[in-house]
This record gives structure tokens, C-alpha cells and sequence, in this order.
């Protein structure tokens, strides 16, 4: 390519290919520098769209905080469940939720990829008082208010859902949380963005970025340099290694999740199920994926015995014909997790030329769609349509290494 | 296989998880599939399955059969399904025809996959079985099962069939055998190294002279250490045992090095006819055309040719991106029946070696296990075992 581009987009998962898709769609030359590491949290995600439930902590939230009491841990949230996330969180994943209904019908006209978007809803089921006395303040004072929850008796469920077990004494509901194919998601953003004229460069490791005083100038690769106008770090849960490039220190660490797919089956769920023990959600192919923990293992992408029996278990309880399904497959994913659980965007003081795109933990494929947009406009100049000070990298007080006071350098890195 | 030495099985009794010091796999190969129009009708099998169903359920899987592939199998098949009354209308070696019939049997007997080689080879012309050489199947046809199938030559370079040459003969049975591909799953999930090795059947892994992967106390013998045949695995299998039994102190380093001797001298000399044999039956790319547009590549997520070349048109260059463009890979055989022929296709159409173009990672478990079995298995001690792989 004669021409170099505006924006080069650090990783080719959900998140770099939403930024990819709508930069390019923007008319910005963008190149896209992919090297598929072993634990991408797009491959291990169950592709659920909780903007409701993420927020009030149920999904993972809830089976990591069961984790944490039985193993002693003290409750850290504020009604005696997992934490909630602030508003800013829960209108960011609204809003960008609400993107996919026509993100969906654009990406099948551009590329015919079905994305497999499903409005549907997600289910916490109630086992026990336990259960009760956590979803009862949620129903009452969830952020997102009455209309959009449902307190289901024990008949309802049935009703609904026939294949779950009869041992409930009754399920909370959030309408407005869909689900998608997450992998098809973002190949679908990927093949959008080539389309528009991004580069993709697949297989290739950044090794350094170029700098200019105050200004990041460049890529480094392999062999060469490119000259660019905006970097974006969408890294996944490498953000840190390509910040500390730019001389950055990113508070995003790996977070493991274990997850276990069966094989594929006639439709058994029409909801997307939540339960302390595990969550549940049946795909457009028929096949349930069954999560998942949330561990500190550094980059280890390992399964262990006891989280899948403790994952497995869960699920034949809330689905007991699932005793008899055969796993197709069990495996973990590295989640981006930030210190607050909030993801890290847009620009850091006294750095030009670079934008965060990372830190989404357990939700990038939810605010995939919102977080390329405002990263798109951000690159482009304008003003972006959703406000992101909640989000920029200064909330965490430290910013910049020493390493960002350097003269003019090439700074290489590892 | 959680990684390093740790097990887990599952069987009707529910999961245990064994701790090994020494561990020996021996997980053998499963037969290369080759995909070509009508390769999953009913009716069309693999040669081992036919040889399973005549020898071992006393069943005749057919009345008219064609037989194709290339290497000893082959002419073992035809002449068990001949003797189990199938009327076997002729034999395709995809291979050239030898410079005598001598030679190659021969070579067959020195090998160790058939014991009577000469007799085999008689066998078939006395029975009047048409052989050809350098012929391969083409397409199987049928609308419930197989009702006739075309075949014809090849190019004797690469195989590339010859289409416009192509006869058809009505037969209810096909029975392919185009080598072996050896298990490597295990020793994947195991984190051992592996290389890719053509003339041992695909991706292998790297041992010492003592049969020890890359991972320490960790040995891989037989077809899935590499396709070999069973007088080389019957010889690794002994090395592999009085090794670890040295490991462990139940040998002395003397007395092992005294019993490894022999095994290990007619290990050697076996390598000499293997590359003898390697020239005649090496699988070739030109079998990618035998598939049509609309050809099944993938079974399990259902994924045509057509697609993989979409794929590899969108910019997908190794396997791990053409399954996540199109699925392949993702089903309950986890890639065994598709990754042999998608990596071909895809080296000759990218130009890439197969080393670049990679393999589809193995997820436990490597055979299926159901969801309540895996519910009961007993609470271990908190483990964290990376399953190391090497995505190129």
C-alpha cells in the first residue's frame, strides 16, 4: 500500500474489528495487526448480551462471588450479592446493545454473515432463599427499573421454559438481554472492515511503537515500521504489554474463564439462564455453552477438573436432561479485566496519537458495537456520541510511566 | 488430558483421574479421509471399516464392491471382502504400478502390515480382480446410498484425476483407503512438541531415540507416534517400557541398555524399507480435485469446498481461520475428518507449507463424555495445568 494509514488497530478480536469496521467505515484508512494468542476471550465467549444482568452482577458475577464465600471471601457488593456496576456502565451497554439489531441486518447485507443476533432474555433462577434474598433487591431497585424485569412463579417457568428443572422457586427475568454468535460477530466486523478498505496484516506481532515527543507516530513490526496517524490498543487481555509500549501502564490483567460446549441440540432454551453454580446459553447451531469461572491464573489457558465438574454440575441441576448430552468440547478464554470492571477507552493526557480500546473484562462483546463507534469518532476528530470520561485510563489516578517523559525515540520493546 | 502426565477418563464406572509417573501413549491412527463427491452416502466406507465389518461382525457389507486408495490395506480389503462373497469389480492404486509385482510385495512383507504378500497378490488375479494402477475413485453416486461410482487415471506426479477419462460402474458398496493419519490428540493436549512428518501420516510427536516426548516421562509409541506399521510399534513399545522402567529404578541403566539393544537394531532396519514405501504410497495433492464445489469438506458442521475456498479468498491462510470463517472443525470430531484435506487445500492454495498452515487445537475431551458424567467427577485438589499448544 503506497498510501500509510490513519489508524492502525492493535488486535483482531471483537473489539479491534468493531473499531476496524466502523474507522474504515468512516472513510479513515485503517490497518488492522492481528496475532492470534492462545486464551482470546473472543474464542471463549458464550456470546451473551446482558446489558441488565452484567450490570447487577449476574452472568459470571454471581457464580465468582459464590466462588469466593465458599472459599471464605468476604461479600464486597452492596446488597450482600456480587457488585454492581455504576450507571455510566449500565447506559454504555444499553446503548450499545441497542446497536445490534441494525449492525446485524448491515453486516448480513454487506457480507451475508449471519451474526446470529437474538433478542431474548436472561433468566436468574432461584434454587433456594439464598437465591431469593440476592434477586429480590435487584427486582426491586435495578437500575434499569421495573419495566424491564419480570418476577416469574415457579409456573411461569415451566411454562416458559419446560426444559428446566422443577426444583425452582421461581426465576427473575431481564427482558432486553439478546444474544449473538460471538465468533461469527466478529468475522463479521473483520470481512466489513476489508471491505471498506482496511488491511488486514493476520499473524503479525507488534514489537514497538514509534514516538515523536509527546506523539505516537507508528507501529512497529517484524521488519518495518508503520507510519500511522492514531494507534488504537484493542489487545484484549495483552493491553498491558502494548500500553507499557507507549510507555503506559494499563491496569488490564488476564482473567480466566473455563467454559464447556455441548454438542449440538434441538432448541431446549429459549432464555439465556443465570445461576450461582454456572449460566447457560443455547446457540443459533443448537449447542449450549455452559460458563464459567473467573480465575487468576496469569496467562495459563488451562482447564482444571474441578471448575468443569463444578460448571457441568450447575447445568444438569438447572437443565437435567443435559445429564445425558455429550460435551463437544471444554476450554478457557483470558478475559481483559480492569481493577473496577469498567472498560478503558479513548485518549490518556499528554499522550497524542493513541486511543484505548481494552479493559472490557466480561462484556466485549456486548460493547463491541458502542465501543468501536466512539473510537471511530474519536479517531476521526469528532466528539463522541456517548460520553467516555467514565472510561478514560486518568480515572486510575497514575498514568504515565517515567518512560513517557523520553526525548524523540523508537521505544523497543520486548 | 489435562496437560503434562495428568489423566482423566471416563468410562461407565465415571471419571478418574489417575497420576501417572511414566506415561506411555499408544493411541494408534485412524484412517486419511478423502473427500470426494458422494464420500458420505451410505455405502461408502472406509477400508478399515469394511475389513471390520467382514472379519470381526461377520457382516458382508455389500455385493458389488469397488475398492480405491493406495498402499496394502487396500489389497487386503479386496481380497477378505472376495472371500466374504462380495464381488469385488476392480482395485484403484492411486500409486504407479511397481516395476514388479515381486518389489512391491516385498516391500508390503518387510513392512509388517501383511504377513503373505505373495499370496495376496495372487489371490486377486486368480480371483480375475482388475487392478489398476495410478487410478483412482472419482465420485460415488446414489440418492440414498451408493448405487454406482465413477473412477478413472490420475497424473502420476500428484494424482490429479484425470476426469475426462472417467468410467462409471454400478456397485452398492466403495470402500477407500488412502493411508493412515495418526491419533495426535493426546499427545497435543499433553503440551509434547510435535513436527510435521508426510511420510509418517501428518503431524507427529518429536521423540528421542527412546520413544520420550518433549515432555519429560512422557512416551509416544505406534501409528500415533507416526505411522509405522505393526512391526515398528510392537519394537517402539518395547523401548518405551524398559525406558521408563529405567526411569523409575526398576531396571538397571545396564540391563535396559542390554534388553533395548535388539529392539532398537530392528527398529533401524525397518526404516530402511520405510522410505522405500514412502515414494510409492505418499499422499499427493492433486487428490484436493477429486472434491467439487459443492463436496462436503467438513462433515460434522456440514461445510462445502466452496466455502473453504471463500475462506481462504477472505484472507483465512491456516486452518485455525478457515474453522472460525466457516465452522469447520468445530463439530464432535474436532477436525480429525476434515484438517488432513482442508491443510492440503489450503497449502496448495496458498503456497504455504503445512507447517504454516498449522493444525486445529485439540480441546478435551478427546472422545465424548457426557455432560453428567463430567458433573461427578470427584473433587481434585485446585489444579492449574496449561495445556500448552503451538498456534503457528
Amino acid at each position: 500500500m503506497s498510501r500509510s494509514p490513519d489508524v492502525v488497530v492493535i488486535g483482531g478480536g471483537v473489539i479491534g474489528s468493531a473499531v476496524a469496521h466502523y474507522t474504515a467505515r468512516r472513510g479513515l484508512f485503517v490497518t488492522i495487526i492481528d496475532q492470534p494468542k492462545r486464551g482470546r476471550a473472543t474464542s471463549a465467549s458464550a456470546g451473551g448480551l446482558w446489558p441488565l444482568g452484567e450490570s447487577v452482577g449476574l452472568g459470571c458475577g454471581v457464580i465468582f462471588y459464590k466462588t469466593l464465600l465458599a472459599k471464605g471471601g468476604g461479600p464486597h457488593g452492596t446488597n450482600g450479592g456480587p457488585a454492581q456496576l455504576p450507571r455510566a456502565f449500565l447506559d454504555f451497554a444499553i446503548a450499545s446493545n441497542a446497536m445490534f439489531p441494525r449492525l446485524a441486518e448491515e453486516l448480513r447485507e454487506a457480507n451475508g454473515i449471519d451474526i446470529e443476533y437474538e433478542r431474548t432474555a436472561l433468566l436468574f433462577l432461584m434454587y433456594d432463599e439464598g437465591d431469593e434474598a440476592f434477586a429480590r433487591p435487584l427486582w426491586q431497585s435495578c437500575p434499569c427499573g421495573r419495566t424491564l424485569t419480570d418476577w416469574l412463579t415457579p409456573e411461569e417457568v415451566a411454562r416458559e421454559e419446560p426444559y428446566l428443572t422443577g426444583e425452582l422457586r421461581g426465576a427473575l427475568r431481564f427482558r432486553g438481554d439478546d444474544q449473538v454468535n460471538p465468533y461469527r460477530l466478529a468475522n463479521a466486523l473483520l470481512t466489513a472492515a476489508r471491505a471498506h478498505g482496511a488491511t488486514v496484516l493476520p499473524h503479525t506481532e507488534v514489537v514497538g511503537l514509534a514516538r515523536s515527543g509527546r506523539r505516537i507516530t507508528g507501529v512497529r513490526i517484524k521488519d518495518r515500521t508503520i507510519p500511522c496517524g492514531t494507534v488504537v490498543n484493542a489487545a484484549g487481555a495483552w493491553a498491558g504489554e502494548i500500553g507499557a509500549m507507549a510507555g503506559l501502564e494499563i491496569p488490564v490483567r488476564p482473567v480466566r474463564g473455563q467454559i464447556v460446549a455441548t454438542e449440538t441440540l434441538p432448541k431446549i432454551l429459549s432464555a439465556c439462564i443465570s445461576t450461582t453454580a454456572c449460566y447457560l446459553a443455547q446457540k443459533g447451531h443448537g449447542e449450549v455453552i455452559i460458563g464459567s469461572t473467573t480465575e487468576e491464573a496469569g496467562f495459563n489457558v488451562g482447564v482444571t477438573a474441578e471448575a468443569i465438574a463444578s460448571l457441568s454440575a450447575g447445568a444438569v441441576r438447572a437443565v437435567p436432561f443435559l445429564g445425558e448430552v455429550t460435551i463437544k468440547r471444554v476450554w478457557a478464554g483470558l478475559r481483559p479485566g480492569s481493577p473496577d470492571e469498567l472498560p478503558i477507552l479513548g485518549p490518556v493526557d499528554g499522550l497524542d496519537g493513541y486511543l484505548n480500546a481494552c479493559g472490557h473484562f466480561r462484556t466485549g462483546i456486548l460493547n463491541a458495537p458502542l465501543t468501536g463507534l466512539v473510537i471511530a469518532e474519536l479517531a476521526a476528530g469528532e466528539r463522541p456520541s456517548q460520553p467516555i470520561e467514565p472510561f478514560l485510563l486518568s480515572r486510575f489516578g497514575r498514568r504515565l510511566s517515567s518512560a513517557s517523559s523520553a526525548a524523540p525515540t523508537m521505544i523497543p520493546l520486548q | 488430558m489435562w496437560g503434562g502426565r495428568e489423566l482423566v477418563t471416563a468410562s461407565d464406572d465415571g471419571i478418574r483421574q489417575p497420576v501417572a509417573e511414566r506415561l506411555i501413549i499408544a493411541a494408534g491412527a485412524y484412517e486419511r479421509p478423502v473427500p470426494f463427491p458422494g464420500w458420505t452416502l451410505p455405502g461408502v466406507m472406509t477400508a478399515g471399516g469394511a475389513q471390520s465389518l467382514v472379519k470381526t461382525m461377520g457382516v458382508r457389507p455389500g455385493r458389488r464392491a469397488l475398492v480405491s486408495g493406495t498402499g496394502p490395506l487396500i489389497f487386503v480389503v479386496a481380497n477378505q471382502l472376495h472371500k466374504a462373497g462380495v464381488q469385488v469389480v476392480a482395485v484403484l492404486e492411486a500409486g504407479a504400478l511397481p516395476r514388479s509385482p515381486a518389489a512391491l510385495t516385498k516391500l508390503w512383507g518387510n513392512w509388517g502390515l501383511i504377513k503373505d504378500a505373495w499370496k495376496l497378490w495372487g489371490g486377486l488375479r486368480r480371483a480375475g480382480i482388475p487392478l489398476f494402477f495410478n487410478h483412482t475413485i472419482f465420485a460415488a453416486h446414489g440418492r440414498d446410498e451408493v448405487t454406482a461410482a465413477s473412477f478413472g487415471p490420475v497424473d502420476p506426479r500428484d494424482w490429479r484425476p484425470l476426469k475426462t477419462e472417467s468410467q462409471t460402474v454400478a456397485v452398492d458398496l466403495v470402500a477407500v483407503g488412502f493411508g493412515l493419519v495418526p491419533n495426535t490428540e493426546l499427545t497435543e493436549l499433553a503440551g509434547c512438541r510435535h513436527l510435521y512428518a508426510h511420510e509418517r501420516g501428518g503431524w507427529i510427536p518429536q521423540r528421542s531415540a527412546l520413544m520420550e516426548t518433549t515432555v519429560p516421562g512422557l512416551f509416544a509409541v505406534g501409528d500415533g507416534a507416526g505411522v509405522g506399521g505393526a512391526l515398528v510399534a510392537v519394537e517402539e513399545g518395547r523401548v518405551a517400557g524398559i525406558t521408563a522402567a529405567v526411569q523409575l529404578g526398576a531396571l538397571t541403566a545396564a540391563e535396559a541398555a542390554r534388553r533395548r539393544a535388539a529392539p532398537l537394531r530392528r527398529l533401524r532396519s525397518l526404516a530402511r524399507f520405510r522410505s522405500v514405501l514412502d515414494e510409492f504410497s505418499r499422499i499427493r495433492h492433486g487428490l484436493c480435485d477429486l472434491a467439487t464445489p459443492e463436496t462436503l469438506f467438513c462433515r460434522c458442521e456440514e461445510v462445502e469446498r466452496s466455502q473453504v475456498e471463500d475462506a481462504i479468498r477472505e484472507g483465512a491462510r491456516d486452518l485455525p481461520a478457515v474453522r472460525l470463517h466457516t465452522r469447520l472443525g468445530m463439530g464432535p470430531c474436532q477436525g480429525r475428518q476434515c484438517a488432513p484435506s482442508t491443510a492440503m487445500l489450503l497449502s496448495r492454495a496458498t503456497g504455504r507449507s503445512t507447517e504454516e498452515i498449522g493444525r486445529i487445537n485439540p480441546r478435551p475431551p478427546v472422545k465424548p463424555v457426557t455432560l453428567g458424567a463430567l458433573a461427578q467427577s470427584p473433587p481434585a485438589a485446585a489444579r492449574v495445568v496449561e495445556m500448552v499448544g503451538d498456534t503457528p
